[in-house]
């Protein structure tokens, strides 16, 4: 009897173990509970930010950052999923953060525009880096974006293609190639609108950049975008993406093509109406300022929310071609201890930005408040 | 270790006799691979090359006055940052190379060998320690508390700080005080103000030189700036004065490469001279102000 019990003991004590374990990753995503559905309240139905939760992992800190994003009166978040993340081997997808992302931003009223990108290790040359993809791979690409677009179906109605493919290090670090990211858009769309018709495509999320021609570093926004159509971008995508950052300059400096600040987004709208593509709309994905007080391109942080606000305005009353002005960024998991820390509206910590609650002020139809 | 005791008491004699050989060797092997790991032995290639040179390359960003910028006549980098720089050099027998890299990109440059040193009003970083060094401080430039000097010297404030600014704040401050709105030092405010009961009422500013500038004024009784403002604030009209302990340290330092240890310890020879010889108190009586931290 008591050797039968010691030799059943550690198999029963292995087997609770094995059980506890599946079990909490069972319950891994009720955690936090998800509570009433919400919505958000707002003046300004086209107010946005980019949220940064691909690397939080705290189910409760996702749901406090969607949930600082709503009552800010912020409508729409701009998120980055990761292809390496989400497909670690080809043809086998992980959505378990993915969906716990979407569905709390869902909770809590938020319209999400989902950017894709970073590339896993077996869909690229060996010691390539992870935003390497040449033309072998966008078959891959593509599978991969049809299979989030079908998985997300009723969930997440938008997707960016790539992120700013006119920077370099963005393409791998390779000479910038528009044809080349248009053949990308023109094997992404169809197999996207396969898997899910009514997901909206995004294309271009193109760096502000007065590169000069035949810079090593990346091309020029304005003629990279004049590239695309030349090369046939137009029906591979339904909005086109554009980045807005004001630098130091306020968001009624006018727009300049050699110049870098907000309403150069004006100049990108021009392209598209020249190449015959005014019917599609334009959503700022990424843009702001920044109010480090060291930094060269920074402003201070009384002048950083006063043109926060008064972006927000502009996209509302202005640009009626506008959707979404998604503003960069609102929280980092953790500090980037470097000027990057002086885009947040709120801390690591979540304790509300001084912007943070300007914004939320003027969202709720108040004084702002800023000096 | 008791049975590695136990493998060598059933090993043969011979195995046996070679065993303190094997053990001396065994940390031999380790303590070189731990001098090899932390540079003990690693040729400081830096401060060799600035001495077959001549030549002291310092990386800058020049857009910082009145530490860095560039004199519109000559084009050239003048301020507090460049003198330090030309009164190390003269200390070391060495002219003064100024390479221009952006500010985000300084240590990185330092840590890929691209200059030998960067000198830029960098404060400390405490998480880029793998990749470069930080020199002993130079100038502090982190938050303080700021009253009218005729009022500092009777403001009733403990002589040491606690570790929580805020804490200390809520309990030893109260009255206006004045803050830029959206800066390190509003946050700090706001923080002490949840603690302090009342006692504290916020005027918030467009600027710290605006915060500063309403305690002349009388419409703030305090304000808090980092000590750069204030030093130069004070350069025009030396009206205010630090009160109590610095709230947040936030001091300046020259970076070096990570392996660069000669090199460092030469750099904080030289300041640690210029302090002593007053030499560090002159730039900055001639760049910021005389009482500047």
């Amino acid at each position: 009897m008591t050797r039968t019990k010691g030799r059943v003991m550690p198999g029963l004590t292995l087997l609770a173990l094995c059980l506890t374990l599946v079990l909490s990753g069972r319950s891994y995503r009720h955690w936090v509970e998800f509570g009433p559905q919400q919505r958000v309240l707002t003046v300004n139905p086209k107010m946005g930010v980019h949220t940064r939760l691909t690397d939080e992992v705290e189910p409760w800190k996702i749901q406090r950052t969607l949930e600082m994003v709503r009552q800010m009166g912020a409508p729409w978040i701009v998120e980055y999923f990761l292809w390496a993340a989400h497909e670690p081997a080809r043809g086998v997808f992980d959505w378990s953060h993915a969906d716990l992302v979407v569905d709390h931003a869902v909770n809590q009223g938020l319209t999400v525009i989902a950017r894709l990108g970073y590339v896993p290790e077996w869909a690229r040359p060996p010691r390539s880096g992870h935003l390497y993809l040449d033309e072998t791979g966008y078959d891959d690409f593509a599978r991969f974006a049809a299979a989030f677009a079908a998985h997300f179906r009723g969930r997440v109605r938008y997707l960016i293609i790539w992120n700013e493919p006119n920077l370099s290090q963005e393409w791998g670090f390779r000479p910038v190639d528009p044809a080349g990211y248009v053949e990308m858009l023109r094997r992404v769309y169809p197999a996207v609108k396969a898997a899910n018709p009514q997901m909206q495509v995004l294309a271009g999320a193109l760096a502000p950049t007065l590169a000069p021609p035949g810079s090593e570093w990346g091309m020029d926004d304005l003629i990279y975008l004049q590239r695309m159509y030349e090369a046939g971008a137009a029906p591979y995508f339904d909005i086109l993406a554009v980045h807005a950052y004001g630098w130091t300059f306020d968001p009624d400096a006018p727009a300049s093509p050699d110049a870098v600040n907000f309403r150069r987004v004006e100049l990108q709208r021009a392209v598209m109406e020249r190449n015959g593509d005014a019917a599609k709309p334009v959503m700022i994905t990424e843009g702001g300022w920044n109010d480090h007080p060291r930094w060269t391109k920074a402003v201070r942080p009384a002048q950083r929310a006063a043109y926060t606000i008064r972006a927000y305005e502009i996209a509302l009353h202005e640009w009626p071609w506008v959707e979404a002005l998604c503003l960069w960024a609102f929280r980092y998991p953790r500090p980037a201890a470097t000027y990057q820390d002086y885009y947040t509206f709120v801390g690591v910590d979540f304790q509300p930005k001084p912007i943070y609650a300007a914004v939320q002020r003027y969202a709720a139809g108040e004084k702002a408040g800023v000096p | 270790m008791s049975r590695l005791i136990g493998f060598l008491r059933a090993a043969p004699p011979a195995t046996r006799r070679l065993a303190p050989l094997l053990l001396l060797g065994a940390v031999i092997v380790a303590a070189l691979g731990l001098a090899a790991r932390t540079g003990l032995f690693a040729r400081d290639r830096a401060w060799a090359h600035i001495q077959e040179t001549g030549v002291w390359r310092v990386g800058m960003d020049p857009s910082f006055p009145p530490f860095e910028n560039l004199d519109v006549t000559t084009g050239q980098p003048v301020g507090f940052d460049v003198d330090l720089a030309q009164a190390i050099a003269a200390r070391w027998g060495v002219r003064v190379e100024f390479v221009g890299i952006g500010f985000d990109q300084l240590l990185d440059a330092v840590a890929a060998h691209r200059v030998h040193s960067a000198l830029s009003a960098l404060p400390i970083m405490p998480h880029r320690t793998r990749e470069v060094r930080f020199s002993e401080p130079y100038i502090e430039a982190g938050l303080v508390l700021v009253a009218p000097r005729e009022k500092a010297a009777a403001f009733p404030v403990a002589s040491s700080q606690r570790a929580e600014p805020a804490l200390w704040l809520a309990e030893n401050v109260a009255g206006r005080l004045a803050v830029e709105w959206g800066s390190e030092g509003d946050a700090l405010a706001r923080a002490a103000q949840a603690q302090a009961a009342g006692r504290l009422q916020l005027v918030l500013r467009e600027s710290g030189e605006a915060a500063l500038a309403a305690v002349v004024a009388g419409e703030a009784d305090l304000a808090i700036v980092d000590a750069i403002t204030l030093a130069l604030f004070n350069r025009e009209r030396p009206a205010l004065a630090i009160v109590g302990p610095i709230l947040r340290s936030d001091p300046y330092a020259i970076i070096v490469p990570a392996d660069a240890g000669e090199l460092l310890s030469q750099v904080n020879a030289a300041l640690a001279a210029l302090r002593s010889d007053g030499i560090l108190d002159e730039l900055k009586a001639r760049w910021l102000a005389p009482d500047a931290p």
